[in-house]
């Protein structure tokens, strides 16, 4: 009996998380407001945390809620903020209603797509009895990911040092770009585009490389 | 007990909005948190895999946390490359056809 009411509960309590997160899914692809939408897909992150809680992964779960709902949606809510105010509401535009059209059939198409994998295939019901205990699950997940698949993690933090640097150099490129547009390599002039141009100017470049060294020398003796 | 086609009907359906985002949707954003939905959908699959197969790993939740961490990484740089768009074109709306500047040099 006990059993039966716990079962009853498990499937009401998956029931009511998933229609809550479709619905807050169909909010952030459909609110108006920007920063509702990001807010919504924040909510919908935390919420997708209790399905890896059902699903006996809570350390996953954590990590969903650190860094979807407190890392991805802050940032997003920054980037929007960055902008300016006209871009809060939606604009979207299609030149005509048959783009629209064909976006909403292709989504259609994934979506029965999918669906039928699930239908046409029979999948177990039931979690297997050899399973691992919820109290250790923890250990075994940082054997997994430390000691027989160190490479990957490894390889992650170099991705994700890659895209903070490109990050951080494609903000620099632009304002590089700003500064200097039209000559060297990323919008910085160099020795040679120096040299270069003033020789194209009618300069020899034997003698600017001379007259540069002598200032350099007169700043020293001062 | 939860059947796994419970978990994998609404990983496609979350999978099948983040498509409809990505397609109908012309703000840089929302295609951003579109992917970022299908994203979920695709974590949830892999956990309830890894759970209801015979023999129990932890592959399905060790990907998980790799795909978490990538996807910190992909959605900083996408805010950048969204950033960069808006400074050049002054829009981040896909829709609005943009006027190519022209090169003065040439």
């Amino acid at each position: 009996m006990l059993m039966q009411i716990e079962a009853l509960l498990e499937h009401i309590e998956f029931l009511l998380i998933a229609g809550i997160v479709l619905v807050l899914a169909i909010l952030a692809l459909e609110h108006k407001d920007l920063v509702y939408a990001v807010f919504f897909f924040g909510i919908m992150a935390s919420f997708v945390a209790g399905f890896f809680l059902l699903l006996e992964a809570p350390f996953v779960a954590g990590m969903q809620i650190a860094v979807y709902t407190g890392g991805i949606s802050v940032l997003i809510i920054f980037g929007v903020l960055l902008l300016p105010i006209f871009h809060d509401t939606t604009r979207e535009r299609f030149e005509t209603i048959r783009k629209k059209r064909l976006g909403i059939v292709l989504s259609i198409f994934v979506i029965i797509l999918s669906g039928s994998l699930v239908f046409l295939f029979t999948w177990p019901t039931e979690i297997p009895a050899v399973n691992v205990d919820l109290a250790q699950s923890l250990e075994g997940l940082a054997q997994w990911l430390w000691g027989n698949h160190g490479i990957y993690v490894q390889f992650i933090a170099i991705i994700i040092l890659t895209s903070l640097i490109g990050s951080l150099a494609i903000l620099k490129l632009e304002k590089a770009e700003h500064l200097n547009p039209e000559s060297g390599v990323y919008g910085l002039a160099t020795w040679d585009d120096d040299t270069s141009e003033k020789a194209k100017a009618g300069n020899k470049s034997e003698d600017t490389v001379p007259v540069i060294m002598a200032q350099d020398a007169e700043e020293e003796g001062t | 007990m939860i059947p796994l086609s419970w978990y994998l009907a609404l990983a496609f359906m979350l999978i099948g909005l983040g498509a409809y985002g990505m397609m109908v949707k012309r703000n840089l954003i929302r295609i951003i948190i579109s992917a970022e939905i299908m994203g979920n959908g695709v974590m949830i699959a892999l956990v309830a895999f890894s759970l209801y197969l015979d023999t129990f790993t932890f592959t399905g939740q060790g990907l998980v946390i790799l795909i978490i961490s990538v996807a910190a990484a992909h959605t900083a740089l996408a805010m950048v490359l969204m950033l960069m768009y808006h400074r050049r074109y002054q829009t981040i709306d896909l829709g609005v056809p943009v006027v190519q500047e022209e090169i003065s040099d040439e």
